[in-house]
């Protein structure tokens, strides 16, 4: 083989002479003099080329008549230098200012920084792929500014809230359209009570760049679905230059932080027994009472639950790549592995991916290629009471953990669990008094919650040049997920008692295809440059779910669902399909670089709405002017400074269908049964006036560039104002109509605000280099019309609790309560506000009819004080402001990223407060240790009375529960050490790093709960901010490595 | 040229991908529209059943509604203190907000409102006569049913003010779209006479039985016949004190003497053994119960089961009150009466087993019973006898009902006509236990709720003796008032 290729070169040799080449050779450096490896080397005009060494050095053989060459790499401003007859021929590359120059990916193509009038974020790729997460939002907190993630607690996978710019929708879903690859993707929860954000089956470490669509002028290209922004994943493909192999590897280690410190046995026994005297019922060791119960060593136990439930996790990740390009060919295969063990004993996540990219250039006229990503991977969970509508679960072991009781032992001492099967809770203890709730550790051991997911992302693309500049393109792209669910529930104890012990199954499959037929035509004449897009896009979706749960297990053994059982019902049966068809078209226009507009136009068709209101047509269109282009910025002073002046605006009107049932119009009746006889009823009241809800995008910005582009500065004002929302219109309960509601468009609303983004590099010296990034975004939200002359709506927590309020005039889900005034000293009551400020206090321990009195003279009040009579607005709920502030330090070999993120202006509804402080046997919070004992006692802990869950604010939502939710959260400290040269060199290796990093490392907020960056209500509408039994956030320590061959 | 047809073919190419107008306007496959939901009468009938189904939900005859009225009362003491198991009803605790106070009021305008869009598709479709006029006779029933129901824990007791103090909002139309949601209260007065003219309608217009007329024939139990419709009257014109109306309606049913079977319709009558009245569902007694069966549950945290039984097969959630004003310390109620036998303890606590079957398998729902039906009349013969007299009937349909469950019990003989009403509303308090009776029985008599546990009583007038309007109406029905005190 070796003779062969020897014989081979001796040919090419050979020929080269004879056709009267030379050799040049030389070496390619960077402005210090360290060489630089995979530097481009091309005979400009032609084909032929190489690329340097490791040492920088190259050797080219070079036709006769070849006048220059050509030097270029990434993130370089490519270099041209001429031949002449020299032999060697050296070259220094410049960094460029990335930020100009860098392209930016927008929906159908992409552009250059400089040349982008829209508001567009660009997140690297770099920046995410190590992080301790499941899906890549998740890893976007705090990176660009106007992109709001929320990571709702520490359950694996739970999908984040993400927000651009506000919350962009009434009714439907405020998610962002997301984009991977150019097809349009799933996004969602699709689990049971293990989470499966569906966003997780893209690998974050195959992720090039991400980049947020925020106004009109970038996201109205896509229409219909661009209200709530558009996020474009753009995946890795191969660079020019020889082959690299990298290997990314973290092994981490998560707990819960900052849990609410919880009463002990004998703290818990002394507030119980109080409660029963203050009750008028002391214990009595016979009836009532709450005494120890003696462990085997003899002493009373004292239960951590928090113990039972939370673990510390191991995860591990493994990613490796294989990826080059030469000229006419790009190839990039990865393969990841990530096993995620959470903060919750069984709650675990593992992923299996790869994805294959291919693009090759056939000739000058056409380009083929590709990319296939398959994903597999399984969550593994329990009920947490941590994902939206599970809040007020009975069995959630976010409210196990701290409402059990501290003086009941998890097994007996004689090793059985400790339950109490004749009443489904957890077993009495020492205790009298009937108990409530069950023993997590049963549950665990016990049932089983797994959701599984096979997903193929593919798409296949074609372009043809038609002739300079012109070109078409067409791309076919699918997105098939499948999902299993599988829940098993005990039979003896927890929520599977009233099934006898069930075995639910379901499946459900999303196929989706996508097909684009582009034209883009794209010319510069002198100094106009013109880009003309236009396009066909047609996206079919199918979602099919069926399944059943087996219930009555026939023996103990059983625990999937093919064993013995009693029963089957019918479970998680849907069928639905949508058809989008669009007509797209966009045209770019600058001229000298100074002027620049952009205008874009989209009509779709969707299957949803009335045949008279199929159709929508939305547009964008924006101005941009740099100034610091102009010769007169040029020639003055300022130009020493400041390198960039452009200002942009852009306004457009948008659209959403995200989250519209496929047949929302339509009145329809349902099947059901009547004992064994078929019944139909009716089931949705329609509306065939249903039509897109419109988004209008107004943006004006300010770039300004210093120093070269050493410090960046944009600012930008933003305001959205959406009419003709869809609202699930509440109507009168006693109109009867089902759900109460009819989807409408009748809802409207604004958010604007600004958003600043400062970018720079602080220090650089030879060895030590600072950069920073900081992006904060402020945002004012207001309700400005809803259905039925203007009727508050309240949206449920869990369709129990009704903290939170959309009103007219107010931000959205602002919270609705009774005012409370404390404690008060002379009695030791809760006081509470009526409307008209008159003050009534609550005491649990009088008669029914005598509980409410006047704090005035203590006669019996004249009404209850209840939210409707009395509730008063405070708010908003949504976070004023947010941002994060990004440092990257370098000494050397060393690198330290921080990576704060911050949060405030809003209140937060500390629900979990109200059930850590409830008098009935619940757990209660270490501060009831200060209740009110004696006349004159001052504090904010009522008198305890047993059985009273009035005054912990349970009963009434109260504003004692309403808190601010202001936060500064250090989201990611990583500490990094990277070989130096001779180190790799030695290893043959190209690059090695190693890193340790802190996921959630510390909070800083005046929050009393666990912590201020929660949603129990998920991405739901009209309710964030709300806090109820949910489990804590996760912090995760992780070390890592970074291998490059 | 070969540039110019790759263009106009890519052109054409662009031109055809974009097509596909049925895609646009896909047909559900997984409901009827409107158009085609009672196009012929298996759809009709399916209809009908739909309201049934409606009207035996968690929050109704399944088992919400009686639980509700039962544990006002002083019979059950709360186990779990759970809020969302009626523990805040339990204890007079509510306000607008309160989830029962909200639910219960949503399921029953619900229905109401299903029976409104049977009425009025029944009207134009394509069906006999006669099976149009039954089956609107049914919706009509139900509406009266949960009208009726609505009144017993928003309104104030008919009897106080004879139907002058405000009722519930009265919907007749069905309401299928956008519409005006502000709608006031009614007094109580005109809710009793639509309910009365329904149920007049239904009797008027129901089969007197469905196929034949034995009792064990599933419809005649689980459908409403001429009997149903005139069962429900003698237990509403109770609830207004119309003795008269109560007598002329229940001598429909009961004979003048045992054996006390009803001389028309389907052959319902007093079943000789009260235990098998709950466990053979379709017997003589049953005049109207709600089935269940493994596919057709009454859902979580639903039904008589899950809230008087304790586990496995209920949630545990009311025991029985042994003590103090609880029936069950009546101690003329003898330790052998049959009835005693649902009273059983498990772990140190005294259970209602009338419904012992889990809830994945529950036992149907008593909605309507021969031996209520005789007690109704039995009061109303009692008190509307003159003077201070004693009923004979009445006593007779007493001793009956007592001595079904004790055979070895002698008459009862009371004193006088007052001791005779006493006798028989004690009766109902043993016989009807659990079954849904215990608020309109202290409230139609202007009773005080009797303290209970760590409860303390409550008297007529007071905020707490009704329930609040739920606040999901006040927030969108501005026309709607609420209960004083609330």
């Amino acid at each position: 083989m070796r003779k062969l290729y020897l014989l081979l070169l001796g040919v090419v040799f050979f020929a080269a002479q004879a056709l009267a080449q030379r050799t040049v050779t030389g070496k390619v450096t960077d402005e210090k003099g360290n060489p630089l490896a995979n530097v481009s080397v091309l005979v400009r005009g032609t084909t032929t080329g190489t690329t340097t060494k490791e040492d920088g050095t190259y050797s080219l053989t070079v036709p006769a008549n070849a006048k220059a060459l050509v030097f270029s790499s990434v993130d370089m401003s490519p270099v041209e230098q001429a031949i002449g007859t020299a032999s060697v021929v050296n070259a220094t590359l410049k960094a460029e200012d990335r930020t100009m120059s860098e392209v930016v990916v927008v929906g159908y193509g992409t552009q250059r920084r400089r040349d982008v009038t829209g508001s567009v974020s660009r997140i690297s790729g770099d920046k995410t792929k190590d992080l301790p997460v499941q899906s890549f939002e998740q890893a976007l907190s705090g990176r660009a500014a106007g992109v709001s993630v929320t990571l709702p607690n520490g359950v694996l996978n739970a999908p984040p809230v993400v927000r651009v710019r506000g919350i962009n929708a009434m009714g439907l879903s405020s998610f962002p359209l997301v984009v991977i690859d150019g097809i349009p993707t799933f996004s969602g929860n699709a689990g049971n009570s293990a989470a499966n954000n569906v966003l997780s089956d893209i690998n974050p470490g195959d992720i090039e760049s991400v980049e947020v669509l925020k106004d009109a002028a970038a996201a109205a290209i896509y229409g219909s679905r661009a209200a709530a922004g558009v996020i474009l994943v753009t995946t890795k493909e191969g660079k020019q230059g020889k082959a690299r192999v990298n290997y990314d590897a973290w092994v981490g280690f998560t707990r819960p932080f900052n849990l609410v410190p919880l009463l002990d046995a004998r703290e818990y026994e002394l507030i119980k027994n109080e409660g029963l005297t203050n009750a008028g019922t002391p214990p009595n060791g016979t009836t009532r009472g709450f005494y120890p119960y003696i462990g085997p060593d003899g002493q009373p136990v004292n239960t951590n639950w928090y113990d039972v439930v939370y673990r510390q996790g191991v995860s591990h990740t493994h990613n490796i790549n294989v990826s080059g390009a030469n000229d006419r060919t790009n190839y990039f295969f990865s393969a990841g592995f990530t096993k995620q063990k959470g903060m919750i004993f069984n709650n675990d996540f593992k992923r299996l991916t790869t994805l294959m990219s291919l693009e090759h250039k056939v000739n000058s006229r056409f380009t083929v290629g590709g990319k296939f990503q398959y994903s597999t991977s399984k969550n593994s969970g329990l009920n947490t009471g941590s994902l939206p509508g599970q809040a007020f679960n009975t069995s959630g072991v976010g409210r196990l953990a701290f409402n059990l009781m501290p003086n009941v032992p998890v097994f007996l001492n004689n090793g059985a669990y400790n339950i109490n099967t004749a009443s489904n809770t957890i077993g009495q203890g020492g205790n009298i008094t009937a108990l409530q709730f069950t023993n997590p550790k049963y549950l665990l051991d016990k049932n089983i919650f797994t959701s599984e997911n096979d997903r193929i992302l593919a798409n296949a693309y074609g372009t043809v040049k038609i002739f300079d500049g012109l070109q078409f393109k067409m791309v076919f792209g699918i997105d098939n997920l499948q999902v299993t669910n599988k829940a098993f529930q005990d039979f003896l104890h927890g929520d599977g008692v009233g099934q006898a012990g069930s075995a639910t199954n379901t499946l459900q499959t999303y196929r989706r295809w996508n097909w684009q037929n582009l034209l883009t035509y794209d010319k510069t004449f002198g100094k106009h440059t013109v880009g003309v897009l236009g396009g066909i896009e047609e996206q079919y979706t199918s979602s099919d779910g069926w399944g059943a749960s087996r219930q009555g297990v026939t023996d103990p053994f059983y625990n999937e669902y093919q064993g013995g059982y009693n029963n089957i019902l019918p479970a998680g049966n849907f069928l639905g399909e949508n058809y989008l068809i669009s007509y797209i078209a966009r045209l770019n226009y600058g001229y000298a670089r100074k002027y620049l507009a952009s205008v874009n136009f989209r009509r779709d068709g969707y299957s949803a709405f009335a045949p008279d209101n199929k159709y929508g047509n939305f547009f964008g269109g924006s101005l941009g002017y740099v100034v610091s282009e102009e010769k007169f910025f040029k020639n003055s002073g300022l130009s020493r400074v400041m390198n960039l002046l452009k200002f942009k605006g852009s306004y457009g009107e948008v659209g959403n269908i995200q989250g519209i049932g496929d047949f929302a119009f339509w009145t329809s009746f349902s099947s059901g049964l009547y004992a064994a006889a078929p019944s139909i009823f009716f089931s949705q009241a329609g509306n065939r006036d249903l039509r897109w809800e419109n988004s209008k995008k107004t943006d004006i910005g300010v770039e300004m560039g210093f120093f070269r582009g050493r410090l960046t500065a944009e600012i930008t004002y933003y305001k959205n104002i959406i009419n003709d929302g869809i609202l699930a219109e509440p109507t009168a309960p006693s109109r009867g109509i089902p759900g109460n509601s009819i989807t409408t468009n009748i809802g409207s609303m604004y958010n604007k605000g600004w958003e600043v983004t400062l970018t720079g590099t602080v220090v650089q010296t030879k060895n030590f280099t600072w950069n920073s990034s900081f992006n904060i975004t402020t945002l004012k939200n207001v309700v400005t019309r809803l259905a039925n002359q203007n009727a508050d709506i309240q949206p449920a927590t869990s369709g129990l609790e009704r903290p939170s309020m959309v009103r007219v005039g107010e931000s959205l889900g602002v919270f609705y309560v009774v005012r409370t005034g404390g404690v008060n000293p002379a009695n030791g009551q809760r006081i509470y506000y009526y409307s008209n400020g008159t003050a009534v206090q609550y005491n649990h321990a009088a008669s029914a009819v005598n509980r409410w009195t006047l704090v005035s003279n203590g006669a019996v009040a004249p009404r209850v004080a209840d939210q409707a009579s009395d509730g008063v607005i405070i708010g908003p709920a949504l976070p004023k402001w947010q941002g994060g502030f990004d440092n990257t330090f370098r000494y050397k070999n060393f690198d330290l990223n921080i990576l704060m993120f911050f949060s405030g202006g809003n209140y937060v509804y500390n629900g979990s407060k109200a059930g850590q402080r409830d008098m009935r046997s619940w757990n209660n919070m270490k501060d009831m240790l200060k209740r009110w004992q004696k006349p004159g006692d001052i504090t904010d802990i009522p008198r305890v009375v047993f059985g009273d869950n009035i005054s912990n604010g349970s009963g009434i939502v109260i504003s004692e529960n309403v808190e601010k939710g202001d936060f500064l959260k250090a989201r990611n400290i990583t500490l990094g050490y990277a070989a130096p040269k001779n180190v790799t060199d030695k290893l043959g290796i190209s690059s090695i790093r190693f890193y340790v990093q802190m996921q959630n490392a510390f909070t800083f907020t005046k929050y009393s709960g666990f912590d201020p960056e929660i949603s129990s209500n998920g991405n739901g509408f009209g309710n964030p901010s709300v806090d109820r039994n949910s489990v804590p956030q996760a912090r995760t320590v992780n070390i890592g490595i970074n291998l490059g061959f | 040229m070969k540039l110019k047809i790759t263009v106009y073919t890519l052109i054409a190419g662009l031109a055809l991908a974009g097509c596909s107008k049925g895609k646009l306007s896909p047909i559900p496959q997984t409901f009827l529209s409107e158009a085609v939901a009672f196009s012929d009468s298996a759809r009709c009938v399916q209809q009908v059943n739909g309201l049934y189904s409606a009207f035996k939900q968690g929050q109704m005859m399944a088992g919400r509604y009686m639980v509700y009225q039962d544990v006002r009362g002083e019979e059950f003491l709360n186990v779990t203190n759970n809020a969302v198991t009626a523990w805040l009803t339990w204890q007079f605790n509510l306000t607008a907000g309160t989830n029962e106070v909200n639910f219960f009021w949503n399921a029953c305008y619900a229905t109401i409102n299903r029976c409104n869009v049977v009425i009025a598709g029944l009207a134009t479709a394509p069906i006999s006569g006669t099976l149009k006029t039954n089956m609107t006779a049914e919706a009509k029933l139900i509406r009266a049913a949960a009208y009726f129901m609505l009144m017993q824990l928003y309104a104030k007791p008919y009897t106080d003010g004879n139907g002058s103090n405000l009722g519930v909002i009265l919907k007749l139309n069905a309401e299928t779209s956008i519409g005006d949601n502000n709608q006031a209260r009614t007094t109580a007065a005109i809710i009793y006479a639509q309910i009365l003219q329904d149920l007049n309608d239904a009797e008027a217009n129901l089969p007197s039985f469905y196929t034949n007329n034995s009792p064990t024939t599933l419809l005649n139990t689980t459908r409403a016949h001429k009997n149903t419709a005139i069962a429900l009257k003698t237990r509403v014109y109770l609830n207004m004190a119309n003795w008269a109306s109560v007598i002329t309606e229940g001598n429909k049913l009961v004979p003048a003497a045992a054996p006390w079977n009803a001389p028309t319709g389907v052959a319902n009558g007093l079943n000789p053994s009260i235990s098998s009245v709950f466990t053979v569902y379709s017997n003589n007694e049953s005049i109207w119960s709600a089935p269940f069966t493994t596919l057709d549950i009454p859902g979580t945290q639903n039904g008589l089961g899950w809230y008087y039984n304790p586990g496995p097969n209920g949630g545990n959630e009311y025991e029985l009150n042994l003590t103090g004003n609880g029936i069950c310390a009546d101690p003329n109620w003898s330790a052998v009466d049959a009835r005693r036998a649902f009273n059983q303890v498990t772990s140190g606590r005294t259970y209602l087993r009338k419904w012992p079957k889990p809830a994945a398998d529950a036992d149907w729902s008593p909605i309507v019973r021969y031996a209520e039906v005789m007690l109704n009349l039995a009061e109303a013969l009692a008190r509307n006898a003159p003077g201070t007299s004693v009923d004979a009937r009445a006593l007779a349909i007493l001793n009956s009902i007592r001595q079904r469950s004790d055979p070895t019990l002698p008459n009862f003989t009371p004193a006088d006509k007052n001791a005779l009403v006493a006798l028989i509303l004690n009766e109902r308090r043993i016989e009807l236990l659990g079954e849904g009776f215990r608020t309109s029985d202290v409230g139609r008599t202007g009773a005080t709720y009797a303290a209970k546990g760590t409860v303390s009583s409550v008297a007529p007038g007071t905020t707490q003796y009704i329930w609040p309007i739920p606040l999901g109406e006040l927030l969108v029905n501005r026309a709607c008032q609420q209960n004083s005190g609330y």
